[in-house]
C-alpha cells in the first residue's frame, strides 16, 4: 500500500498585515505552515499506515527558506519524500500541477491513494484533487472525514449537507480532505532532530526530482495567465458615537436609517 | 523646627499598635486567603474611634491631628494593608471631603453615620470612592459619567470601575460630569439605580473587595452635591494629596515590619555555621532598605504635617506617593530575598506584603502620572508647557 | 562568528511553539487558580520526546542539546512558569543527575522513561538546615550488606508531590562532609519509607508541586548509587550547572511575554486622547526592557552553544540565572504597571506572571549564591579562594 500526500505551503496569515490605504500586503514575519487541508491529510495517512501499514510519501514542489515543509511532514512520520523541483511548477495553476502529479506518481511506479486538502486556504481554490483523479483516470471522494481501508477499498465519511454519509469506492483513488477534518499529530522529536541533520537513516529521505525528467515542460501551458495585483475597494472608516448611552443608541439608529436604500 | 512626636502622639501610637497587634495581626493571614474583611474587626476598629479618625468630636469622631492620623495608618498598615487601605477610603477620601467641602447639612447628615460606621448595630459600612471609568484611569478629564439636571434632582449614569470598599459601602462619592463642569455628588449606596457588580480578584489587598458600580437613571437632590458644579477636579485632587500622605503611612507600616520579620529571620536562621545576618551581601539588603524606611518616614511626617496646616500639599503629595510605592515594593522584594524559600511562601507573611505592595504603584494614581505632576511644580513659572 | 539559529533548532522552536500555544497556553490560568499539576501536558510532552530534548537517542531522548533545551524552555516560560518549572525540575535537575553521572544500565532504566515523560523525576537537594548552604545536609544514608538505608528528610523539592524517581544526595560518610562524604541516589517513589509529608502553599507557581519528603529507613540497592560513594556534591553540583542556564532561558520566554503583552496595551490603550505608546515614560520602559532581553537572548544562547561544544561554563550559567531572574522580575513589574489596574487584577494573565517570577531570584541556588558562584570563580584566576 502506498500513499502519496500532497503537502503545499502557506504564509502563515499571523505574521501578514494587509495596509488598505497602501494597497499593499506586507509579510511582518515569512513563516509558512504545511496547507491546513494538506496537514491533516498527511495525519489521514498516517492512521491508515497505523491501522494496517502503509509507505506514506510526501511530496511538494515550493521553495521557502528552510525548506521544511516536507521535513515536518517525516517527523510526523512520512517515510519517503520528494521535491520536485524546475521550470514552472511551484506556481503552477492547478491544471498544471495535477500534470506533474500524474507524471510523479507514475514514476513512483504508481500508488494506491492519493490523499490531498480539499481547499487553499489563501486562494480558497479547490481543484487541485478533482483534477488530478481526471488525469490519473481515478475516482475520487471529495470533502472525506475520515478515511479508512476495508477490504481492499477506500471507505470514507463526508459531509452532505447536515448529514455525514459513507461512501466507498475502489482503488487506487484520489481523496481531498477539509482542514478541521483531522487533529494533526505533532512531529516526533528525535525524528525532527534526525530529519534534518541526516541522521538515523533519515539521510535519503527527501529525493529531488527534477520535472522536466519527469515529462515534457512544453506540455505545462497555465489556463490562467497573472495579470499583477489589486486589492479589494477600501471600506468607509468607522465612526466613534459619543454621548450617553440614549444619544449614542438615537444616533446608531439614525445612522442606520440613512444607509438603508429607501 | 521640632521633629518630635507630642506625647499625645506617641501615646496614641502605643495604642494603635496594640490596637493592631491584637485584633489584625492574629487573623491577617488567614483574611487574605478568605478575601474578606470581616464587620467584627471593623466594627472594633469603631469602637475605638477609627472610623471617623480625623472627625472632630460634634460628629462623633476622635478628633485626630493628621500626624497621628498617620500614625494609625501605619499601625495598620504594619500589620494588614488591606485594612489600611480600607479605612484609609473611607477616612481620607470620603468623610474628609465632606468634612472640608460639604455644607453644615451635609456633614450633620453624614459625618456621624460615617464615623459610627452606620446607624447602629452591626451595620459597618465604609464610604467608597468612585472616580476611576473604563476609558479613563490616568486621565480623569473625561469623565463618561453624565450627571443631567431633572428638575430640582441630578439623573446620574454611568460606570465606575475599582471602587473600593464598593460592596461594603453605605456612601459613594462619585465624580460625574454635569453641566457645569466635573463635579461631585453624596449618593447613598441604596439609592435607586446603583449596582455593585464584579468585584476585581487582585494581586495583593486581597481584603478589600474593589467593585465596578453601576449607575443607571440614579437621581439624587440637589442637595446631594458636594461643593458646587465644577468643584469636583478640586475634590478629587484634595482628596488625592490626603490619601497620597495615607498610603505614604500605611506604605510605611509595611516597610517597617518587612524589616523587622526579615531582621528576625536572618538573626535566627544559620547557613554556613552562622547566622545570616552576619553576610555582608544581607547587611546590604537590610541597610539601604532601612535607609530609604528612614526617609519615607520623615517624608509621611513631613506631609501629614503640613495637611494638618491646611492648604494644599502641591507637589509634596505626589512625591510622598512616588516614593511611598518605590520604597514600599523595594523594601517588600528585598525582604523576600533575605527569607530565601521561605520568603515564597504564603504562610510566611513576606509574600502577602510583596504582592500587596505592588498596588502603591497604581492606586491614587500611577507613578507616571505624578512623575508629570511634579515636573509641572518644577518647571512652574518658566515658560515651558507640561502636559500629561 | 554566527549567531544564527540552525535549520532544525528553528524547527524545534516552531513545533514547541506549536504545542505550547495549543496545549499549554489554554491552561496556565487554570492550574494557577486550582493549585494543580498539569500531569496530563506533561505526558503529551512526553510523547513527542520534548521531555528529552537534551539527552542522547539511545535513552530515549531528541539528541537536540542544550540548545534546544533552551529553546523548549524559552517557549514554556513564555506562557506558564508553572509547567516551565515542572520541566526543569524533571530533565533541567532531576533527570540530569542521571544524565550527567549515570551508569549504562541506570540511563536505560531510568533516563529513558523519564525522557519518554512516562515516568517523572525530582530533584532532592535541599533541607529544613540545607538551603543555601547545601553541604550541610544531614539525610543520612548507612551501607546495610547490598543496600543503603536511607534516613532523613528533603524539603521544597519541586515535582515531590507526584515524582516516580527522586535523585538525592545524603551523608556516608560524615567525618568526610561534603568532600567525600555526600552520595547520590536514585530513588523510585513506591519504596517503603519514602513519604510525602507536606505540599507548600505559595506564592506563584501555584502549577507546581513543592513537597517535603521523608525518609524512614528507606532501602536503597547500591547500584543505584548515583556516580561514585562519597561524590554525589559533585554530580549534584553538576546537575545543577546545567538547570541554571536552562532557568535563565525560562526567564528569558517570561521576560519577552511581558515585553510583548506590554507593547500590545501601549498601542491599544488610550488615556489624554493618545495611545500610551506616544508617551516617552512608556517608550523609556519599552527601550530599557527590551535591551535587557536583547543581552539576556545573547547571553543564554551562547551559553548553550558552549555546553553543546564542551567548554567550561559554571560562572557563565550562573549568570544566566542571575541575570535572566532580575530581568524577568523587572519585566513583569513594568508590565503590571503599563497595565494600570489591569495588571493588578487576576484576570490578565500579567498578576500570575508578576507571582511566578519571583521564585527564580531564589530557587536553584539564590541569586547571593549564583554572585559566591561568579565572584569565586574570578578570584580564583587571581589567587584569591573566598568562601561563602
Ligand atoms: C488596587 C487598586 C485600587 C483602586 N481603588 C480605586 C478607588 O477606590 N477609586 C477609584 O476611583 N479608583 C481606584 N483605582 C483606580 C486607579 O486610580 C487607577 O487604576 C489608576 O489611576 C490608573 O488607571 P488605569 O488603571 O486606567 O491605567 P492607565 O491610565 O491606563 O495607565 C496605564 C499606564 O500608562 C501610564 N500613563 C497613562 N497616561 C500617561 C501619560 N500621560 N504619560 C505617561 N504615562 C502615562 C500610567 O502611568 C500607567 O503606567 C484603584 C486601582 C487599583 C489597582
Ligand atoms: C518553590 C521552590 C521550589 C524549590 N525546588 C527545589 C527542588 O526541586 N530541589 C531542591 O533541592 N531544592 C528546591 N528548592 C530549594 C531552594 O533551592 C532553596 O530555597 C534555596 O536554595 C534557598 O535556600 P533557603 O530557602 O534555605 O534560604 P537560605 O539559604 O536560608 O537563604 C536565606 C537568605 O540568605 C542568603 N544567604 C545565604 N547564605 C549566604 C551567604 N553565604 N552569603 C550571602 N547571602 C547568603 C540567601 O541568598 C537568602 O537571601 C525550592 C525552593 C522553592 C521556594
Amino acid at each position: 500500500m502506498r500513499i502519496l500526500v500532497i503537502l503545499r505551503r502557506v504564509l502563515d496569515p499571523a505574521g501578514l498585515v494587509a495596509h488598505a490605504r497602501l494597497r499593499r500586503l506586507f509579510i511582518n514575519r515569512e513563516e509558512y505552515l504545511i496547507e491546513p487541508g494538506d496537514h491533516a491529510a498527511l495525519e489521514a495517512a498516517l492512521r491508515i499506515k497505523d491501522g494496517g501499514g502503509a509507505e506514506v510519501v510526501v511530496v511538494s514542489g515550493q521553495p521557502e527558506p528552510d525548506d521544511d515543509t516536507l521535513r515536518r511532514g517525516l517527523a510526523m512520520g512520512a517515510d519517503r519524500a520528494i521535491y520536485l523541483s524546475g521550470a514552472g511548477f511551484a506556481d503552477a495553476d492547478d491544471g498544471v500541477a495535477a500534470e506533474v502529479l500524474k507524471a510523479t506518481v507514475e514514476r513512483l511506479g504508481g500508488a494506491d491513494l492519493v490523499l490531498v486538502g480539499m481547499t487553499r486556504l489563501d486562494t480558497g481554490q479547490a481543484q487541485l484533487g478533482p483534477r488530478l483523479a481526471g488525469a490519473l483516470g481515478w475516482p475520487q471522494i471529495v470533502g472525506a472525514w475520515s478515511v479508512e481501508i476495508a477490504d481492499g477499498r477506500i471507505r470514507a465519511v463526508r459531509r452532505d449537507g447536515d448529514d455525514y454519509v459513507i461512501v466507498e469506492t475502489d482503488l487506487p483513488a484520489v481523496v481531498t480532505v477539509p482542514a478541521k477534518a483531522l487533529e494533526p499529530r505533532y512531529p516526533d522529536g528525535a525524528r525532527l532532530i534526525n530529519v534534518y541533520r541526516g541522521e538515523g537513516g533519515m539521510a535519503e529521505a527527501v529525493l529531488q526530482w527534477d520535472v522536466a525528467d519527469l515529462m515534457d515542460p512544453e506540455g505545462l501551458v497555465p489556463l490562467l495567465e497573472g495579470r499583477g495585483r489589486d486589492f479589494p475597494p477600501e471600506r468607509e472608516r468607522g465612526v466613534r458615537v459619543e454621548g450617553s448611552i440614549e444619544e449614542a443608541a438615537q444616533a446608531v439608529a439614525e445612522a442606520l436609517r440613512g444607509r438603508r436604500p429607501g | 523646627m521640632d521633629f518630635a512626636l507630642s506625647e499625645e502622639q506617641k501615646m496614641f501610637r502605643a495604642m494603635f499598635e496594640d490596637f493592631s497587634k491584637k485584633e489584625i495581626a492574629p487573623v491577617a493571614e488567614a483574611l487574605d486567603h478568605e478575601e474578606t474583611l470581616p464587620l467584627t474587626i471593623l466594627e472594633k476598629a469603631g469602637r475605638q474611634g477609627f472610623l471617623g479618625a480625623t472627625l472632630p468630636e460634634e460628629h462623633l469622631g476622635a478628633d485626630l491631628d493628621f500626624v497621628s492620623y498617620a500614625l494609625l495608618m501605619e499601625a495598620l498598615g504594619r500589620d494588614c494593608m488591606s485594612v489600611a487601605v480600607s479605612l484609609g477610603t473611607h477616612v481620607s477620601l470620603v468623610a474628609m471631603s465632606i468634612l472640608r467641602h460639604g455644607s453644615e447639612a451635609q456633614k450633620e447628615a453624614y459625618l456621624g453615620i460615617l464615623a459610627a460606621g452606620g446607624d447602629g448595630g452591626r451595620d459597618v459600612r465604609l464610604g467608597a470612592f468612585a472616580l476611576t471609568e473604563p476609558d479613563a484611569g490616568s486621565d480623569t478629564s473625561r469623565l463618561q459619567t453624565r450627571a443631567g439636571m431633572d428638575g430640582e434632582e441630578y439623573v446620574i449614569d454611568g460606570v465606575k470601575t475599582w471602587v473600593a470598599n464598593g460592596e461594603m459601602t453605605g456612601l459613594f462619592l462619585v465624580f460625574a460630569e454635569a453641566p457645569g463642569g466635573m463635579t461631585a455628588f453624596l449618593i447613598p449606596a441604596d439609592t435607586d439605580g446603583v449596582t455593585v457588580g464584579y468585584r476585581e480578584p487582585t494581586l495583593g489587598l486581597r481584603n478589600v473587595p474593589f467593585n465596578t458600580v453601576y449607575l443607571e437613571g440614579c437621581c439624587v437632590p440637589a442637595a446631594n452635591r458636594l461643593g458646587e458644579e465644577g468643584d469636583g477636579r478640586e475634590i478629587a485632587e484634595a482628596a488625592g494629596e490626603r490619601m497620597a500622605v495615607t498610603l505614604g503611612a500605611a506604605a510605611l507600616g509595611v516597610v517597617e515590619d518587612s524589616l523587622e520579620v526579615a531582621a528576625q529571620f536572618a538573626t535566627e536562621r544559620v547557613q554556613f555555621g552562622v547566622p545570616i545576618a552576619e553576610k555582608q551581601a544581607i547587611q546590604n539588603l537590610m541597610a539601604e532598605s532601612t535607609v530609604d524606611a528612614e526617609a519615607l518616614r520623615h517624608l509621611v511626617y513631613h506631609g501629614a504635617w503640613q495637611v494638618d496646616r491646611g492648604g494644599g500639599l502641591g507637589s509634596v503629595g505626589s512625591v510622598v506617593k512616588v516614593f511611598a510605592a518605590r520604597v514600599a515594593q523595594q523594601v517588600t522584594n528585598r525582604m523576600v530575598q533575605v527569607m530565601g524559600g521561605y520568603g515564597y511562601m504564603e504562610d510566611y507573611p513576606l509574600a502577602r506584603k510583596y504582592r500587596d505592595a505592588r498596588a502603591l504603584g497604581l492606586i491614587g494614581g500611577p507613578t507616571e502620572l505624578h512623575y508629570v505632576r511634579i515636573a509641572e511644580r518644577v518647571f512652574a513659572g518658566r515658560d515651558v508647557a507640561i502636559t500629561p | 562568528m554566527d549567531f544564527t539559529f540552525s535549520r532544525e533548532a528553528k524547527a524545534l522552536r516552531r513545533m514547541v511553539r506549536a504545542f505550547v500555544e495549543k496545549e499549554v497556553a489554554p491552561i496556565a490560568a487554570e492550574i494557577d487558580r486550582e493549585h494543580r499539576v498539569p500531569l496530563g501536558v506533561m505526558r503529551k510532552l512526553g510523547k513527542t520526546g520534548l521531555l528529552g530534548v537534551c539527552f542522547p537517542q539511545e535513552y530515549g531522548g531528541m539528541g537536540a542539546g542544550e540548545v534546544g533545551y533552551c529553546i523548549l524552555m524559552e517557549e514554556l516560560g513564555r506562557v506558564c512558569t508553572s509547567t516551565a518549572t515542572n520541566v526543569g525540575a524533571h530533565i533541567g535537575i532531576g533527570a540530569m543527575a542521571i544524565h550527567v553521572d549515570g551508569t549504562e544500565e541506570q540511563k536505560l532504566r531510568y533516563l529513558a522513561p523519564l525522557a519518554r515523560g512516562e515516568q517523572f523525576a525530582a530533584f532532592g537537594l535541599t533541607e529544613s538546615n540545607a538551603g543555601s548552604d547545601a553541604a550541610n545536609i544531614s539525610t543520612r544514608a548507612v551501607r546495610d550488606g547490598d543496600e543503603w538505608v536511607v534516613n532523613g528528610g528533603k524539603v521544597y523539592i519541586t515535582n515531590g508531590g507526584y515524582a516516580d524517581v527522586v535523585t538525592l544526595i545524603a551523608v556516608t560518610d560524615p567525618a568526610l562532609g561534603a568532600r567525600g562524604g555526600v552520595t547520590a541516589f536514585i530513588v523510585e517513589s513506591d519504596w517503603p519509607g519514602f513519604e510525602v509529608a507536606r505540599e507548600e502553599d505559595k506564592m506563584g507557581i501555584r502549577g507546581t508541586s513543592t513537597a517535603e519528603l521523608v525518609f524512614d529507613d528507606l532501602r536503597v540497592p547500591h547500584e543505584n548509587v548515583l556516580g561514585k560513594v562519597g561524590e554525589g556534591f559533585v554530580t549534584f553540583m553538576k546537575a545543577l550547572d546545567m538547570g541554571r542556564l536552562t532557568l535563565g532561558a525560562a526567564c528569558l520566554g517570561g521576560a519577552q511575554a511581558a515585553l510583548d503583552w506590554s507593547v500590545a496595551w501601549a498601542r491599544t490603550r488610550e488615556q489624554f486622547g493618545t495611545q500610551l505608546a506616544q508617551k516617552q515614560s512608556i517608550q523609556w520602559m519599552i527601550a530599557d526592557l527590551a535591551t535587557e532581553v536583547e543581552a539576556l537572548r545573547s547571553l543564554v544562547y551562547r551559553v548553550a552553544w558552549m555546553v553543546d561544544t564542551g567548554q567550561p561554563f559554571t560562572e557563565l550559567a550562573a549568570m544566566c540565572k542571575l541575570y535572566g531572574s532580575e530581568v524577568a522580575s523587572r519585566a513583569v513589574d513594568m508590565a503590571v504597571q503599563i497595565h494600570g489596574g489591569l495588571g493588578y487584577s487576576r484576570d490578565y494573565p500579567i498578576e500570575r506572571a508578576f507571582r511566578d517570577a519571583r521564585i527564580a531570584e531564589i530557587f536553584e541556588g539564590t541569586n547571593e549564591i549564583q554572585r559566591i558562584v561568579i565572584a569565586s570563580r574570578i578570584f580564583r584566576e587571581h589567587g584569591v579562594r573566598i568562601s561563602p
